[in-house]
């Protein structure tokens, strides 16, 4: 079996955000790798990390041992996604992004009649994975595996704290100017009381009613009169 | 004048023209909204009690006077009771009080009674009308859905569903433009902005403009209220 030199690698462009998700991954596609093997079928191999060492590369896809609706108890590793170099031709395309994702199909997951489903993980790994080249049900060519691809664990949301935002200083600003406001307006009320009962204040003048009532001017002309007549 | 213009401003709060209300009905803690509600009676108080306060003045009735002072007092009361609380109740609304109710009650199947039940289809619609029409998703990003469990996850498949199809970038009917570009994740095939802005933004204008609008009157109405127990004790029997 030929050592191919590539390491499956998660895609690094474009970003994605769900590159690695709860149950999937987005690998790159091995473009001009298998070049030499074109009458070979392209198999990905995935593989929990402690089960690596002892693969055996000579264990035919769609076996009982490469099932995917076994993994990982009753089998290793399982081997999907076939494919041949039509589909990883070396040309550059640009704009077209190429990428696996492993853990898609859905629809297969627990039928025992599709041993090479690309269902979703069962776990959060860590798994590794490599591309092997087969020939008829003779290994070829192989890939390095892959580092350790971890994938995302959720945590329950009873873990977000919702009672760590405090009191905000324009809130206690207002409550402080307001109550000091009120204080001060039921101190008036209260005074006020205080003064009616009593008549301290005797109360100014400026405000006073308009008094409706007109002066008389006195005619003093019979004093005037007396002296004009004496004389 | 200010009774008229509280009035109104708290006339449109009330009346919710961003649609948010049902997801502060979920959180048991509608409180603004209360605020608002005492807000538009007393603008309305404020507003007749100064027509009161004219028609005193005018004739330099004491009585007359003497209850509008005590009235006020009590409009100022509320006022305060209301800008209190409005103040007080915007310091709950963060960014985690909204993703932990989103998580626990965006698209759960199983409600626990009635209750839980319309705050259920509340959150839910108001859900989905805000990532569609503001193109955003989850409350700080489309990992909301990958880091937590949710009730969303229960019943939608992580693999098919990484986050809500209402995260997927949509064309003119509503249809996601790729929905494997939206699964996976690509730019330009997906909102990746969170919807705390969104919320945040009517909420915290809301909470404040009561808050501080109340305020405001307020410090007016101390001012005409001290003045007129000061007229008040002027005026000779």
């Amino acid at each position: 079996v030929d050592r191919v030199r590539y390491v499956p690698f998660l895609t690094k462009t474009p970003m994605l955000e769900g590159l690695t998700t709860g149950s999937t991954f987005v690998l790159e596609q091995p473009r001009c790798v298998f070049d030499k093997y074109r009458n070979a079928d392209i198999w990905l191999v995935v593989a929990l990390e402690n089960t690596t060492a002892t693969f055996n590369n000579s264990v035919a896809p769609g076996t009982a041992e490469r099932a995917f609706q076994n993994f990982p108890n009753r089998a290793p590793a399982y081997m999907t996604l076939n494919a041949t170099l039509a589909n990883y031709p070396c040309s550059e395309q640009r704009g077209n992004i190429t990428v696996l994702r492993v853990g898609s199909e859905t629809s297969c997951a627990r039928d025992k009649e599709r041993p090479t489903c690309n269902g979703p993980l069962p776990g959060p790994g860590p798994y590794q994975v490599k591309f092997l080249a087969l020939e008829g049900s003779e290994p070829v060519a192989e890939t390095f595996w892959s580092l350790p691809i971890m994938l995302r664990t959720a945590k329950s949301p009873n873990s977000i704290s919702t009672t760590d935002g405090g009191h905000s200083a324009g809130m206690i600003a207002l409550t402080t100017i307001l109550s000091i406001l009120f204080a001060i307006l039921l101190a008036g009320l209260v005074a006020m009381f205080v003064f009616w009962g009593s008549d301290a204040c005797g109360g100014s003048s400026t405000f006073s009613k308009p008094e409706a009532v007109s002066v008389r001017r006195y005619n003093t002309h019979h004093v005037y009169d007396q002296p004009a007549a004496r004389l | 004048m200010c009774g008229i213009a509280l009035t109104a401003e708290c006339i449109y709060f009330v009346s919710d023209p961003h649609g948010l209300y049902p997801l502060l009905e979920a959180t048991e803690n509608n409180d603004i909204y209360a605020a608002a509600w005492i807000g538009i009676f007393v603008g309305f108080a404020l507003f007749a009690l100064s027509i009161l306060g004219i028609i005193g003045i005018i004739k330099s009735d004491r009585t007359l006077l003497l209850v509008y002072i005590i009235l006020m007092l009590i409009t100022f009361a509320f006022e305060m009771a209301s800008c209190i609380t409005a103040a007080t109740h915007r310091d709950f609304f963060t960014p985690n009080l909204f993703l932990k109710q989103m998580l626990e009650k965006y698209q759960k199947t199983e409600p626990a009674n009635d209750n839980d039940k319309w705050m259920i289809e509340g959150v839910t619609k108001t859900w989905n009308k805000l990532m569609l029409q503001n193109h955003c998703c989850g409350v700080l990003g489309p990992s909301d859905w990958q880091e937590y469990t949710s009730a969303f996850r229960d019943t939608h498949n992580d693999a098919d569903y990484p986050w809500p199809r209402q995260c997927c970038a949509m064309n003119a009917q509503g249809i996601p433009i790729n929905l494997d570009g939206c699964k996976l994740g690509v730019p330009g095939y997906y909102n990746s902005n969170g919807c705390y802005d969104a919320i945040s933004g009517p909420v915290n204008t809301h909470a404040w403009g009561v808050a501080w609008f109340g305020f405001a009157i307020l410090c007016w109405t101390f001012c005409v209220l001290l003045g007129t127990m000061f007229y008040w004790s002027g005026i000779e029997y």
